[in-house]
């Protein structure tokens, strides 16, 4: 028992019949409020939160079961423990439905002391146990946000380390190779500004996190092509984290290809990403472009698009993708098939 | 034309990371700060155009304390940096007239690109 008495909340528009109940309450030891109505009761549990309110049926206002619904409807008032009494709606279909209402628990009057004691003990246990998970949890929530935090700022750490290493580099080849690895880190580390955010830590939303990328990846580019148009379009799917990151990574790959070669004969560099349902079973990744110069023997970043080549090969095996490439003097498409693991269709926010 | 920007960033490798952006940017950092006081300070003896600002910093300093005394005592405004950009935290640091706000982990591209907007956007405001 705490030092400071528990409060309780006793509503009863029968005044011989609320005396009596608080004469029980306080005889145990308890701090009681009254109210004889049902606006009052709300109010006095809304401004005073006690742990359990004794709530009977037929008050003249508004009924108690009612009282009991909103009660546990309230953000604040919902912990609040009730026990609803009667001595005349005490049919089971009553009973059943006050305990429907959110009731915690049902006495049928006259009650002996020494069973409203108990009882009353009993819902104070429990609303003390109820009130120490409540807290556990919310001290849970704030150790993974810290969590969170850490890893994203050890994740600029990194990112930070890097391009300061890539300083250090005076061939523009050499370079350009480094910020190539920058953006594949940059690429994983992004999923997390997107977890966070999100209620679901084991998947990912593709929609934002993909059109994120790209648009990453098109201010990247701006020094080789300014010109070029990257185009987005991706369904509003999640899918598992793991899968989701491996699709990035490709779509990374893509478009770093595309945007450094895609030199079109006439007009500016289109680049087009999307992500969309094949059928019921998989997803399908296309990375289109308006032509250019591929893989052209002796190209400087031969090396590099080898490890890319390598790379793309390597994520779609991981994934159970499907990978093909057709390629013309005007287009080049990346076809990539997937088995989908969709978590489920995103609501658009309503 | 070249902008005048302070740094208030307690991870000393961000913090350069950061002055080389605004250094390969033709800009300058008037200092780097890594707590509340010391940003305030910083402020003080010379005026940036702007902070770049993040958020948790040193013990418990709190990156919106320090904007709110450079904006409300010298109407410096900052772009916010930080890991955990919360509801709460942008709702803040809109008060303060945010030029930005930069989540962690970054991009030097990112960060440019954040920084730009920022000199064009105050640049009207400077040397009166």
């Amino acid at each position: 028992m705490p030092s400071t008495p528990e409060v309780i909340l006793n509503v009863n528009d029968n005044e011989p019949g609320r005396y009596a109940t608080s004469r029980i309450l306080h005889r145990a030891g308890f701090k009681v409020l009254e109210a004889s109505n049902g606006k009052d009761a709300l109010r006095i549990a809304r401004e005073d939160l006690p742990p359990l309110v004794i709530l009977d049926v037929n008050l003249p206002d508004i009924s108690g079961v009612e009282v009991c619904r909103r009660l546990k409807a309230g953000a604040d008032t919902s912990t609040i423990m009730v026990l609803q009494m009667s001595a005349t709606n005490i049919a089971v279909a009553d009973r059943v439905q006050s305990l429907a209402a959110g009731a915690d628990s049902f006495l049928v009057e006259p009650v002996e002391p020494e069973e409203l004691e108990a009882v009353t003990r009993a819902l104070l246990r429990l609303y003390r146990s109820e009130e120490s998970l409540r807290l556990a949890l919310a001290e849970r929530e704030l150790l993974l946000k810290e969590v969170n935090h850490r890893v994203k700022n050890s994740l600029q750490l990194v990112l930070s380390l890097l391009s300061l290493q890539g300083q250090e580099f005076q061939q523009a080849g050499e370079r350009e190779l480094f910020e190539r690895a920058i953006a594949r880190v940059a690429a994983i580390a992004s999923i997390h500004e997107r977890l966070y955010q999100d209620t679901d830590p084991l998947s990912v939303e593709m929609h934002t996190y993909i059109t994120g990328l790209c648009a990453e990846l098109a201010r990247a580019c701006v020094d080789d092509a300014p010109d070029a148009k990257l185009l987005a379009e991706v369904e509003n799917v999640r899918l598992p984290t793991e899968q989701g990151v491996s699709i990035a990574l490709i779509v990374n790959e893509l478009v770093m290809n595309a945007l450094k070669h895609a030199r079109p004969a006439k007009g500016s560099a289109v680049v087009s990403v999307r992500l969309v349902r094949h059928d019921n079973d998989a997803l399908l990744l296309t990375v289109t472009d308006n032509g250019g110069s591929h893989g052209t023997e002796g190209d400087e970043g031969e090396t590099q698009s080898g490890l890319g080549t390598r790379l793309i090969g390597m994520l779609a095996q991981q994934i159970n993708g499907h990978l093909d490439v057709e390629s013309s003097e005007n287009a080049r498409i990346a076809r990539l098939v997937f088995p989908s693991q969709i978590i489920r269709p995103c609501q658009p926010p309503s | 034309m070249s902008a005048a920007i302070l740094i208030v960033e307690d991870q000393l490798l961000i913090a350069w990371h950061l002055r080389e952006l605004i250094e390969a940017a033709g800009h300058e950092v008037t200092a780097i700060a890594t707590d509340t006081d010391e940003a305030i300070a910083a402020a003080g003896r010379r005026r940036p155009d702007f902070a770049l600002m993040d958020i948790r910093l040193r013990g418990q300093s709190n990156g919106l304390d320090a904007a709110r005394v450079l904006y409300e005592t010298w109407g410096v405004r900052s772009i916010f940096l930080s890991a955990n950009l919360d509801p709460q935290t942008r709702e803040q640091a809109l008060t303060l007239d945010a030029l930005g706000f930069i989540g962690k982990p970054f991009l030097s591209t990112q960060m440019a690109a954040a920084l730009e907007r920022a000199v064009e956007e105050t640049r009207g405001a400077q040397g009166d």
